[in-house]
């Protein structure tokens, strides 16, 4: 791979200092002149029908200056859910959490009070938490229509992927594997809280709002509020995490759009931890049942799932269980039921259909390489994917090296052994986990103002939500245009300012957005050449709108994981004592960031793996764990030190051959965790999180 | 001031909820919308004498955030649970949303604001810049807080130290490795060097 000035160098994030000085704005530290404080009344009840609100206590009292709720307002938030109408005040409420009102007051206190004064009259309706008792005959109906959500064309089935022929495939093995898996609902739980300000200046309506986004939110508001896009400004300030659950547009931004309007006053609207836990998506809950054809050399035949992931009661994600792509199979079939429930709503989280998919797969194939006495690592090279689907090439495909580079920096091995061995209550265990993501192309654009100065003024509408985003798209640009790093001012976050961009979701901002500004890059340099540097006032503008595609080829990132684990056999505490990452993410844009990127994911992953669950109250339907400490986050001292080995293979397309980075860092890491446990005790626990109970339940 | 304890506070306030009518910043507070007992406090923040008149209800982070307009301590759950509010009181490192402003009376506040001295970044600043300590950056005030602290009682930590001593801060974006490094660079322990394999 040639080397190049600029990118592929680790640098540090132009933006550093203001985040190490308190100088970074945030949304929430901002305030308007004459701004009032909104807050939202919640359903305490999994599932209800409102009979009668009763406004007058709250109105009454002194300082409020706006309410809303079902009965005055019928915006539908369209991303809400992409199959049925869901209006941000709901009625019936489908789960414990859905938004009941909102008021706007003078201050957060009297917000607080006013909620309160409020009188709900519900009467409660049979709820249901778990994903296959709601598609049992006789359950609660939750959307009209029934609980399985339907596919994109209407249709009430399972969403479906096959090839080949699963009887004949299973048919032909000569050992056939069949075992179930689970994964529960885990919370994003980014640091930064939700808030959005909204200020009208006559028809005109500005939203600040930290959102992955600003392109799709701000038509996406424009959509749902019935406004003309060109009325509509979304501006986002630095911005605290979001790991997928600040797409879109959100109900907080209609709802303090809303109330902006009705009081004619600033609205800042804040949710509270607690709500961010239950009213905000997670990760979808999900089951997973596979039965896998192998003949006893190894070679597969036959790969089955079908899987149900919970949706809660509005399908705003995919409820996809992905990961049989990591492997190579002619006879194939996936059927997944995305499923109505009474628990909070599920959507993206970082990789959203695969680490939970991945532990799936991978923690059987991992069974079925041991049952046929074949190194898990050997039986991996023997089965990974080698074209997408066994149908369409990779541009590249990095994965060969990822799993061979990654065992030998592991030194698997000397620390991978049989199953349960050694005495004593300390058991060491070695796993390890492949994964891919797709690393498509797409829309996106970007502007380049040269002024007299040598300044270049790029325009990009990211808004980068801890993925070094501004870093990268410098890079590109300092690069492109052979000019120090230091010549470039990244002008980001307000539609008013900047171009399309696809947002930070998917992984897409680097090869999307990159790719704009290479040829932005591009245009800028042909000017120069025709009309030499600007002088005195004059600006030299370049704009490119790029929207590349592949034909006939599948572009994916790839990666696998190692992690060696201790298990206290008495206690059932396990601690993961050596970690190494191999990433095929193309070439690496800035190594400094990417190494964040990947250390950071599977800190998250192991917290899938050991700790993390929402847990719910089967009587009441109610959520019991809803804040860091009851989740369990990641700290400090349950996180080792994370090894990362880059495999820079070269790819044909992207802004100088980068693919995705920052979602497939989890991908494989809850399954690697979960394998080397198994190493470790040589007994499998299926069902995620792996929690000190489950260990010495297996013991037992 | 009226006696208030932090149970009936937070059983009067429920989770989270505190913060009036914001006032502009250096003016004194404004009358509360309703009868709210009020103290009369003096408070040094990062070198800087205020005397502040507060609702006995305020946490020290609002006072700081919203009547002295450092916004740099971030609230992430106002609950005691993730370190994004830490400061430091008369040099220990504690949550800022878990302390009623009326008991910093007459106490010494040093927040992220005060870190570099005369323009000039503090060691640990410099470190988390090179080692790439911040990635959405929200935890990354009370990040630097609780280090302060810590190199402050023991100059030179080793990476356990360190851990332990800034386990009350969380980071969503799972950035300890590098908080880790860049703590242990600022104490000179460590180059600053990301350890890649290319």
């Amino acid at each position: 791979m040639t080397s190049l000035q600029t990118v592929g160098h680790p640098t540090s994030r132009i933006d550093a200092e203001k985040r190490v000085t308190g100088a970074a704005t945030y949304t929430g530290d901002l305030r308007l002149t004459g701004m009032l404080y909104a807050r939202v009344l919640r359903s305490p009840h999994p599932h209800a029908r409102i009979r009668h609100i009763d406004l007058a206590r709250a109105q009454a009292l002194p300082g409020v200056k706006a309410i809303l709720t079902r009965e005055n307002c019928d915006v539908i938030w369209a991303s809400g859910d992409m199959r049925n109408k869901r209006y941000l005040f709901n009625n019936p409420v489908r789960f414990a959490g859905d938004a009941v009102a909102a008021v706007a007051a003078i201050d957060r206190h009297t917000a607080e009070q006013a909620t309160r004064l409020i009188e709900v009259d519900f009467e409660t309706l049979p709820f249901v938490l778990d994903p296959e008792d709601a598609l049992q005959p006789g359950a609660p109906e939750i959307q009209p229509g029934g609980n399985l959500s339907p596919t994109a064309r209407g249709a009430r089935g399972p969403e479906t992927y096959r090839r080949g022929d699963i009887d004949q495939g299973l048919g032909a093995a000569d050992r056939v594997f069949e075992d179930h898996y689970t994964s529960p609902h885990i919370n994003n739980a980014q640091l930064e809280p939700r808030v959005a300000i909204a200020q009208w200046e006559a028809d005109r309506l500005t939203v600040f709002t930290p959102t992955q986004g600003i392109s799709n939110c701000h038509t996406e508001i424009a959509r749902d509020l019935e406004l003309p896009p060109e009325k509509v400004r979304v501006i986002c300030q630095f911005m605290g995490g979001g790991f997928g659950n600040k797409n879109q547009d959100h109900d907080f931004e209609l709802m303090a759009a809303l109330l902006a309007k009705s009081a004619g006053a600033p609205v800042k609207l804040e949710f509270t931890r607690k709500e961010d836990f239950l009213s905000v998506h997670g990760r979808w809950p999900t089951k997973q049942y596979y039965k896998v054809g192998v003949r006893n050399d190894g070679t597969l035949t036959a790969i089955q799932l079908r899987g149900y992931s919970g949706m809660g009661p509005y399908r705003k994600g995919t409820g996809g269980i992905a990961g049989i792509d990591i492997y190579q199979c002619p006879n194939v079939e996936r059927m997944v039921y995305p499923t109505y429930t009474n628990k909070a709503v599920a959507a993206n989280l970082r990789g959203p259909d695969y680490p939970q998919g991945v532990f799936g797969i991978e923690s059987l194939m991992d069974d079925i390489a041991y049952a046929l006495k074949m190194d898990p690592v050997e039986f991996r090279l023997k089965n990974m994917t080698r074209k997408f689907q066994d149908q369409l090439p990779y541009t590249s495909n990095g994965l060969e090296n990822c799993i061979r580079r990654g065992a030998e920096a592991f030194e698997w091995k000397k620390r991978w052994h049989a199953p349960n061995e050694g005495s004593g209550p300390l058991k060491r265990g070695a796993g390890m986990a492949m994964g891919s993501f797709a690393s498509a192309l797409g829309r996106s654009s970007a502007v380049i103002e040269l002024d007299s100065n040598g300044i270049y003024h790029l325009h990009v509408g990211v808004t980068d939500i801890g993925t070094a985003a501004k870093t990268t798209m410098a890079l590109i640009a300092a690069e492109e245009l052979g000019v120090p790093l230091e010549k470039i001012d990244v002008i980001w976050g307000d539609t008013a300012r900047c171009p399309y961009s696809v947002g930070e979701s998917g992984s897409r901002t680097t090869t999307h957005t990159g790719w704009a500004v290479i040829e932005a890059a591009k245009d800028l340099k042909r000017q120069i050449v025709e009309k030499g540097l600007p002088k005195a006032n004059a600006i030299l503008t370049a704009a490119a709108n790029t929207n590349p595609s592949l034909n006939g080829v599948a572009r994916f990132s790839f990666v696998a994981h190692f992690a060696e684990v201790e298990v206290d056999t008495e206690l059932g505490h396990v601690r993961v004592t050596k970690y190494v990452a191999a990433h095929d993410s193309g070439r690496v844009v800035n190594p400094l960031t990417a190494e964040s990127q990947v250390k950071g994911g599977v800190t998250m992953g192991i917290g899938m793996a050991l700790h993390e669950e929402l847990l719910y109250d089967r009587a009441s339907g109610l959520a019991l764990n809803t804040g860091y400490y009851g989740a369990r986050i990641m700290t400090h001292r349950d996180t080792p030190e994370v090894e990362v080995v880059w495999v820079q293979t070269e790819d044909p397309y992207g802004p100088y051959g980068a693919k995705t980075l920052g979602e497939p860092t989890i991908i494989p890491s809850p399954a690697a965790v979960a394998n080397a446990i198994y190493n470790a005790i040589g007994k499998r626990v299926k069902d995620l999180p792996i929690t000190r109970d489950k260990i010495l339940g297996v013991l037992a | 001031m009226s006696r208030i304890s932090r149970r009936t506070f937070f059983e009067g306030t429920g989770a989270g909820l505190v913060a009036s009518s914001v006032p502009l910043r250096g003016q004194p507070a404004p009358p509360a919308a309703r009868t709210v007992p009020q103290t009369a406090i003096k408070l040094t923040v990062n070198g800087r004498v205020h005397r502040i008149t507060v609702e006995d209800r305020w946490t020290l982070v609002e006072v700081l955030r919203d009547y002295l307009g450092l916004t740099g301590s971030k609230i992430g759950c106002d609950r005691g649970e993730c370190g994004a509010c830490t400061v430091l009181v008369d040099g220990k490192n504690v949550y800022s949303c878990s302390q009623l402003a009326v008991w910093a009376d007459g106490r010494t506040v040093e927040t992220v604001e005060g870190l570099a001295q005369n323009g000039k970044l503090d060691p640990l600043q410099q470190a988390f810049i090179r080692c790439d300590g911040p990635q959405c950056g929200f935890c990354t005030s009370g990040q630097l807080m609780s280090a302060r602290a810590l190199l402050n009682r023991n100059p030179h930590p080793n990476a356990e130290e360190v851990r332990a001593g800034m386990t009350g801060n969380i980071c969503r974006c799972g950035n300890y490795n590098h908080y880790v490094e860049s703590v242990l660079a600022a104490a000179g322990m460590r180059s600053a060097q990301p350890r890649t394999k290319a």
